[in-house]
């Protein structure tokens, strides 16, 4: 156990930050600078990879700037629990650079080089969080992360986005500058410093209410971040940024912050044994359950593809942090290896997502029907990922959710497996209909699906008056009122302009980034032709006319927008003709990445590293 | 020359004299008014270095009597003026004669010109240095009044009907404000008999043989404080009496709002640091804690009420005005703090160190923001937010430099406003201030508040008409082909120019300035550290007292 002076974890911070100017200097070569990204996302990872095996021998690097403020240091040290996350984010950002780039160039945005300078700045402040050795460190990171984002999540520039941009930095800066600030002065002030390790003995004897509270404003101003309820709606509007920030950002490295945010203070700042003492982590569990159930329940309303996923997001975070405010070893290993095994399985989900969205611009669960036909490879991974989801075994979220419910039982609390469970149970209820309408169904001949668009708690009155409505192609909203309506957030009224109703989000109708070219729509012999043109970005001028008419118009074409056309979905074959590559592969690594860390998890070096943490808080 | 005790007295001595020289040159030769202030401003910058690495190296506090009238006796008071300079004056110095230069850059092609305003801003920073180097309270009154009139002088040098309006207003406001700390000033001398400020401090801590004990609770002394900060408080535009200051800001030509918005209010601001510190001093705070808890009060107040005005304006420079109230409300809030008799030695440190070093950060990062929204103005003559749309595209540069100092302002890390409230919020929490913490730390959303405005109309707002959209959606390849398309069709309503120039209406000054602007306030963020050290022994010898 030795600490080395290294530059390393400055690089690895430093590289992405150093491609930012290169990115926006090469914005007239859109080749040249999506190579770059590429190449830096690439460099990331080698640089964080490369300290892997000394750290999991238990060797650190460190690197200082020195002074910033009284006895806190600007540092950076490349700890086991750094590692986790900086190794997680940099090595999901090499395939996110190339599905990006696929995305960005398969739908024609607007903005590019900002959206890849703002991402790759994003990668930078996260790997500056996992990295960090104080909390005033994660805490400048932690602010720039919020910068570096909101251009990602107003990126579209309409109205809908500049709001979910504005509510996205009002819960950021709420989290990180008034509570993260605030807990971190008050650990400052109680124990004379904020380094990561030292401050546990301080906190342990300080005034309890204090300690207390300095807890609360640091959990809380993680939690935001890491969508526990009743702070986690900036997420789903949050959802109107373009897919690979949604699929990174918002499942992996943002949200995941938050949650790291909560393993440091509670592995950290405090150490397990204090917070135990203080007896706040009880009330953060039960938070978190409550969190997971709910978030679930929500998710099955949700008729949007992205605002599901991101309410699965909600529920899966706080599995993590569950996990991590249960304070047993087993349940800590089950939350920190829930991190990377909820961050592949999710990624792949959104970058399904993206691709169905890239190529049949269809974003709504009901539209999905039959879509298996269309792009069987990509509903394969999804259905993979979605498993994992559940927990079922051989995926990755099985390993880590093993973990969580032994330790929730370990710990004496098995009020909290039982949580575990049942949320396993709703993610299967809603996730499984969408993998069935995809490969079982035809946009013609869907089934029902009460449990999701069916009134809560049953139907009144005869049976027959739903089945009335002909199941048409955009398949079966449910007459969603009353408790459905205000806890869906969503259902029908998509095709009229009407005012929005109560719960409903505009982000509901006017999807995130479509900028997709009307021709295509419908058609899907056109589609197939404007799949030969994607993959290389070689679009003409007067497409962007047309992507700017479209972008302004979307209210009054959106009823035509997405699904299958007038003949149901066209039959694609599993050789990748679906799509292109660049969008593809990615999804195909990603997901393997979740098979492997759910059949071999110590290979995979995720759990062995979690071991060498936990070892460590344990010790 | 060697010795640094005359540094002060130059300081102040050389743009008086260079704005008569100005004055009289410009009779003669119009436009020598330039050259004759960018020498003086340049030896000006000279002499700062020179005094702060005197005081910052070993010499400490530097005195120096005017006319060397010296003191009777051991223990009498001093007859004549005397000049110091200790850290603080020092740091005050450096940072008037930076931002004094800044100013010349500022305003060489953009305007304002010629003699009168020369002379004029060459008297304000004369004034200025008066203010930050003078020992004697009557004096600070006098050099209070200089910057005061040439500010109104400026001010209106508009010559348009609402900035005269501006001008007098801030004219009956501010010499209110002066007279009342005049009136102060008065009463302290009838209470002791002497215009000193060591002598001040002395007299009322009751160490002469002819006062019986420490005079903190004499109704006159106390009389005088309220005088005083009121009068101080109207300088540094702190709610509710900061009315004067949103339209002259506004009203002003934009380069002088540069330089007052920059020094100006700061100055008063440090005029009550100063006056607090080393006048009233700690022990008159511990002796009645009222004086303490209304401060701090006062200043909360200031910090919520100035954001929640600054969220309601439409106009980029009064949004800017307004959100000066609440930061100044930050820093006499910080000195409140310092000065609480609750605050123990530690919390009262880091407040000082928090307050001195928002007081810098602030007129930095304000300068920076006068200057780019300047810089918009002359590009697109944008002067309301909602003019702003678009302009991240048309003004890129000047675009990023007000996000980041927007951004330094909310109190991003880790740039400089962050590092002041961090020592700030430290000594509210140490001095168990728990209300007065929370105000520090949700001004970082009120700030937020109009900040994130400016970024979504700069940003993520496509330009109002329609063939500035175009510019909105320029997909990768098409990037120039749609910049060449735009700027054919702005060439034909003739109201924008050259658009592939990235700031043509900008003069080159003023985009280096916000840029520099822009970055200093970064690297502040970095040296805050040794700049704490710096302070170290000023601030334990004036709360040790």
């Amino acid at each position: 156990m030795s600490t080395v002076e290294s530059l390393r974890p400055l690089l690895a911070v430093a590289i992405s930050t150093v491609a930012i100017p290169l990115i926006v200097a090469s914005y007239r070569r859109p080749n040249v600078r999506d190579s770059i990204s590429v190449l830096t996302a690439l460099g990331k990872f080698a640089i964080v990879a490369s300290m892997l095996p000394a750290v999991l021998n238990g060797d650190e690097f460190r690197w200082s700037l020195g002074t910033y403020a009284p006895g806190v240091e600007f540092a950076l040290r490349a700890d086991p629990l750094g590692m986790l996350f900086a190794l997680l984010s940099s090595l999901l950002w090499v395939f996110t650079a190339f599905y990006a780039i696929g995305y960005m160039r398969g739908l024609d945005e607007h903005s590019q080089t900002r959206f890849f300078a703002a991402f790759a700045g994003s990668l930078a402040a996260a790997v500056g969080i996992a990295f960090a050795e104080n909390l005033l460190t994660i805490f400048v990171f932690y602010e720039l992360l919020s910068v570096a984002t909101y251009p990602l999540v107003a990126h579209d520039e309409t109205d809908e986005a500049r709001a979910a941009g504005r509510k996205y930095l009002l819960y950021t800066f709420f989290g990180g500058g008034v509570l993260v600030l605030g807990g971190t002065a008050l650990v400052y002030v109680l124990a004379g410093t904020t380094t990561f390790g030292a401050t546990a003995q301080g906190l342990s004897t300080a005034d309890p209410t204090l300690a207390k509270a300095a807890f609360a404003m640091l959990a809380a101003g993680f939690g935001i971040k890491a969508g526990l309820m009743p702070a986690h709606s900036w997420l789903p509007d949050a959802m109107v940024a373009p897919t690979p920030v949604s699929g990174l950002l918002h499942a992996v490295a943002v949200v995941k912050a938050g949650a790291f945010g909560v393993a440091r203070v509670i592995l950290d700042v405090y150490g397990p044994d204090v917070v135990s003492d203080l007896g706040v982590g009880l009330p953060l569990a039960a938070v978190a359950a409550f969190t997971l159930l709910a978030a679930s329940v929500i998710a099955l309303r949700q008729d949007h593809l992205k605002r599901r996923l991101a309410y699965s997001t909600i529920s899966q975070l706080s599995y993590i942090v569950l996990g991590l405010s249960l304070l047993g070893p087993t349940a800590i290993t089950g939350g920190l290896l829930h991190i990377p095994a909820h961050a592949f399985m999710k990624l792949t989900l959104f970058f399904c997502a993206g691709i169905i969205h890239v190529e049949t611009h269809t974003d709504y669960i009901p539209e999905m029907d039959g879509i298996g036909k269309r792009m069987p490879l990509t509903m394969t991974a999804f259905a993979i990922a979605a498993a994992g989801m559940a927990g079922i075994p051989l995926v990755a979220g099985f390993v880590s959710k093993w973990f969580l419910l032994v330790g929730a039982v370990q710990v004496n609390e098995a009020i909290f497996a039982v949580a575990l469970l049942v949320s396993g149970v709703l993610n299967i209820a809603y996730f499984w209909p969408i993998v069935y309408g995809a490969f079982f169904e035809s946009p013609d001949g869907a089934d029902e699906k009460p449990l999701i668009s069916g009134p809560l708690g049953g139907r009144e009155g005869p049976r027959n008056i739903q089945l009335l409505k002909p199941a048409g192609s955009h398949g079966s909203h449910g007459e969603s009122s009353g408790m459905g309506g205000a806890l869906a957030g969503s259902s029908d009224g998509r095709d009229d302009p009407a005012p929005l109703e109560d719960g409903e989000y505009a982000v509901d109708r006017h999807p995130s980034d479509h900028a997709g070219d009307s021709a295509t729509e419908n058609d899907p012999a056109v589609a197939a032709e404007s799949d030969d043109s994607v993959d290389v970005g070689d679009d003409s001028a007067g497409h962007d006319e047309e992507t700017i008419a479209d972008d302004h118009d979307d209210h009054a074409d959106h009823a035509h927008h997405g699904g299958p056309g007038p003949d149901g979905w066209e039959r694609r074959r599993w050789t990748g003709e679906e799509s292109t590559w660049l969008l593809l592969g990615p999804i195909l690594a990603v997901a393997t990445g979740a098979l492997v860390l759910g059949i071999v998890p110590y290979e995979a070096q995720f759990l062995e590293l979690v071991e060498v943490i936990v070892e460590g808080v344990s010790a | 020359m060697t010795d640094p005790t005359v540094a002060p007295v130059l300081l102040i001595a050389l743009p008086i004299v260079a704005a008569a020289v100005v004055l009289l040159a410009g009779l003669r030769w119009p436009r020598s008014g330039w050259p004759i202030s960018l020498v003086a401003l340049v030896l000006e910058g000279g002499l700062a270095a020179w005094l702060a690495s005197a005081v910052f190296g070993d010499s400490g506090r530097l005195v120096h009597e005017l006319g060397a009238y010296g003191r009777p006796g051991e223990n009498e008071f001093a007859v004549g003026i005397e000049l110091v300079a200790d850290a603080l004056s020092a740091t005050m110095v450096g940072l008037i004669a930076l931002i004094a230069l800044s100013v010349l850059a500022v305003t060489r092609r953009a305007g304002p010109r010629g003699v009168p305003f020369y002379a004029a801003y060459l008297m304000l920073i004369g004034g200025l240095m008066g203010v930050s180097l003078t020992g004697d309270v009557f004096n600070l009154f006098v050099f209070l009044e200089i910057t005061g009139i040439a500010t109104y002088t400026l001010v209106a040098s508009n010559r348009s009907a609402p900035a005269a309006v501006a001008a007098l207003k801030y004219l009956i406001v501010g010499t209110t404000g002066a007279s009342l700390y005049l009136l102060g000033v008065g009463y302290l001398l009838m209470a002791t008999g002497t215009l000193n400020m060591a002598d001040l401090a002395a007299t009322l801590a009751g160490e002469p043989s002819f006062v019986d004990g420490p005079m903190y609770t004499d109704p006159l002394v106390l009389a005088s404080f309220a005088f005083i900060a009121t009068g101080l408080f109207v300088k540094a535009a702190i709610f509710p009496l900061h009315t004067w200051q949103p339209g002259a800001y506004d009203e002003a030509p934009d380069g002088v709002t540069v330089a007052i918005s920059a020094l100006v209010s700061t100055i008063g601001a440090y005029a009550f640091l100063r006056i607090s510190l080393s006048v009233f001093t700690p022990a008159f705070f511990e002796a009645t804690p009222i004086v303490a808890t209304v401060i701090v009060t006062v200043a909360s107040v200031s910090v919520v009420a100035g954001s929640a005005l600054a969220v309601m304006q439409s106009r980029i420079k009064r949004t800017f005005a307004y959100s000066s109230v609440s930061q100044f409300g930050l820093v006499v809030l910080a000195t409140g703090i310092a000065l609480h008799p609750d605050a123990g030695a530690s919390a009262a440190e880091a407040a000082l160190i928090g307050a001195v070093i928002h007081l810098v950060g602030h007129a930095v990062v304000k300068g920076g923001l006068f200057t780019a929204a300047m810089g918009l103005a002359l590009d697109s003559d944008a002067r309301t937010i909602d003019d702003l749309a678009g302009l991240g595209r048309q003004s890129p540069v000047l675009s990023a430099a007000m996000a980041l100092l927007g951004l330094t302002l909310v109190g991003v890390p880790p740039a400089v406003g962050f590092l002041g409230k961090w020592y700030i919020v430290i000594g509210a929490m140490n001095a168990d201030l728990w209300p007065v913490a929370v105000v520090i730390l949700l001004s970082t959303v009120l700030t937020l508040a109009y900040v994130a405005r400016l970024f979504e109309q700069l940003y993520f707002t496509p330009a109002p008409s329609g063939d500035e959209a175009g510019a909105e959606a320029p997909a990768d390849t098409s990037d120039d082909h749609a910049m060449a398309a735009d700027g054919g069709n702005s060439a034909d309503d003739g109201t924008e120019e050259h658009l592939s120039d990235p700031t043509p209406g900008a003069p080159f000054g003023v985009v280096a300035v916000a840029v520099g602007a822009a970055i200093l306030a970064i690297l502040l963020g970095f040296a805050g550290a040794e700049f704490a050290d710096a302070l170290e022994p000023f601030v334990t010898e004036v709360l040790g007292q």
